[in-house]
């Protein structure tokens, strides 16, 4: 509805949009990010304690709802339209019809979807990637095709759409799909799974995003040198995104890109383990469960690992003093624990933490410098109450996730 | 949580402070005490010196870095500079600071026992330090700054804040 109303204010009089550096609007971010602690720090003063604050604390209920609404407004200033980046990529198919001599019809759907101006700035290397990969392994030369009964035509569908907090951005090709045992054998020669190993579907498309993989037979000019999809790593990485891909022989292959919509500010459950701070963004989280103790198992073959029964299975369990090697913490009971349990490509995990404190926006702030070497995180959270807890990816904590 | 509430004696530096206009900023140190030692780093990298105030504990750092604090939004990671040099730790004091440096990459705060003042070492008063390095080890020192009777220890800031191994020259300690 609010869409609607820009719209109109745009057409009805050409200076109703104002140019503003990225810079300033930074700038404003930061600003409200200080602003959003500093609230939380004279709230949460303890001078205060003790004292009958009725009126104080409606008044503080106003406040925090004011800072909210002022966030959201900030965050809305960056939202830019996917449709630049598609309008590029859409020229860029004229190119790659002319480089493979196949006929490809790009069918573009949700361009109006709206992104952080961050993440719309990098969104065109990577998925021009995707694209040609599509356009050079996934579509069949026209004769192909018409043999195996289908168009001449080739057909890519570059779609975007808002879930949640997250975009989805999908290319979807209707072409031969990925071949199983070829990338199968390339894999298995890579290290990546045992030569008996026969791993789930979604578990062996992923490795065809890792760094120098490719199967193409010929390095063309389009793709095949696995060049294109470290760029593809590297960018859903500092975006917080993830690459989900899905195929079917002779169907054609989908790769999704999710990637939230503001980096900005992020949804989060604090969590305390030890004396070390975590937050954890909401969407990751599949439940919260207190662990029993008569389903929590230890399998000392398996390096002391354990599990926990979770209803009617066993949920691997990833304890973080011990994926942080942090020597110091006592190993608790998962009975005495809480266990968060994350939805991750590989499978469900429970990581059992001592508390869970509290549910809030926090500001993220990049891991540089010293702290760039710890692992399974996204960034520095930064709390209302002015502290600091390491933003968890539970992709990477997950089993074989670390690579 | 390791609570070390110290007094938070937030107090930015300017770096021009009881600098002469005439004064090469090249020239000026920050000087602090570590164990007993005068420390220096250039002026130029210290943004500002701020009290001790909460360390929040961050896994996957080097032993030396105690862990991170917000300074007004921004996180920085905590450098113990006894740790650093292998010095036993000390329990911090109402005098204990963190000067926090900016290196271009990311800020970094390093906790020292106390600053001292800032002084001009013109080039030619310090000592290169290229006889105190031994060949395994990257020094950390890069000279002895001399001030009349004192004598500076002038840190090499990029070696101290990256992850290789550095020591101080025993003859230094002695």
């Amino acid at each position: 509805m609010t869409r609607e109303v820009e719209v109109a204010a745009e057409t009805s009089s050409g200076a109703a949009l104002m140019r503003v550096s990225s810079g300033k609007i930074s700038r404003l971010m930061d600003l409200l990010g200080e602003l959003s602690l500093s609230v939380s720090e004279t709230v949460n003063s303890p001078d205060l304690s003790g004292l009958e604050l009725t009126s104080f604390d409606a008044a503080v209920h106003r406040l925090t709802m004011l800072v909210r609404e002022v966030q959201d407004a900030a965050t809305e200033l960056r939202l830019v339209s996917v449709d630049e980046v598609f309008r590029r990529l859409r020229r860029m198919i004229r190119e790659m019809e002319r480089e493979t001599g196949k006929q490809i019809e790009l069918v573009v759907e949700g361009s109006d979807t709206l992104v952080d101006k961050l993440v719309s700035d990098r969104l065109y290397d990577p998925l021009l990637h995707v694209l040609r990969n599509s356009a050079d392994h996934g579509l069949e030369p026209p004769d192909e095709r018409e043999a195996t009964g289908k168009s001449r035509r080739g057909r890519i569908t570059l779609s975007a759409s808002q879930v949640g907090s997250e975009v989805r951005i999908v290319v979807a090709d209707d072409g031969r799909g990925l071949n199983r045992d070829k990338i199968l054998k390339k894999a298995r020669e890579r290290g990546f799974f045992g030569p008996e190993e026969e791993p789930d579907p979604s578990a062996l498309w992923k490795v065809i995003f890792e760094p120098g993989f490719s199967t193409a037979d010929s390095v063309s000019t389009l793709s095949g040198r696995g060049v294109g999809m470290d760029v593809l790593n590297t960018t859903m990485n500092d975006l917080r995104g993830r690459i989900i891909v899905d195929s079917a022989a002779g169907e054609g292959t989908r790769v999704a890109l999710h990637i939230p919509v503001s980096l900005a500010f992020l949804d989060c459950i604090i969590l305390r383990q030890g004396q070390r701070l975590f937050a954890v963004p909401v969407e990751d989280i599949r439940e919260i469960v207190k662990p029993q103790a008569a389903g929590s198992l230890r399998i000392a073959a398996e390096n002391g690992s354990e599990v926990m029964l979770l209803r009617e299975s066993y949920v691997p369990v990833c304890r973080l003093e011990r994926f942080y090697r942090d020597t110091g913490a006592e190993m608790r009971p998962l009975s005495e624990m809480v266990a968060i349990v994350f939805s991750t490509d590989s499978g469900l995990i429970a990581v059992p933490v001592d508390e869970v404190l509290d549910r809030q926006q926090v500001v993220m702030k990049p891991l540089l410098g010293a702290l760039s070497g710890i692992r399974a995180s996204w960034g520095c959270a930064l709390l209302g109450t002015g502290e600091v807890a390491v933003v968890l990816d539970c992709e990477r904590l997950a089993p074989g996730g670390e690579r | 949580m390791t609570e070390l509430l110290a007094e938070k004696t937030a107090a930015p530096m300017d770096p021009h402070l009881s600098v002469d206009e005439s004064d090469n900023i090249d020239d000026m140190y920050l000087t602090f005490a570590v164990a007993g030692e005068d420390y220096g780093v250039t002026i130029g990298v210290v943004t500002e010196i701020v009290g001790m105030q909460r360390i929040m504990l961050v896994p996957d750092v080097p032993h030396f870095i105690k862990g991170v604090i917000n300074l007004r939004g921004k996180v920085i990671p905590l450098m113990d500079v006894r740790l650093r040099f292998g010095i036993p730790e000390k329990e911090y004091d109402e005098r204990t600071v963190v000067i926090v440096l900016d290196l271009g990459e990311a800020p970094i705060g390093l906790i020292v026992d106390a600053v001292s003042e800032v002084l001009e070492i013109p080039a030619e008063n310090i000592d290169q330090a290229s006889s105190f390095r031994s060949s395994d080890r990257q020094s950390v020192v890069r000279g002895l700054g001399r001030i009349g009777e004192r004598v500076a220890i002038l840190l090499d800031e990029r070696v101290l804040v990256s992850d290789v191994d550095v020591a101080i020259p025993e003859t230094l300690k002695a």
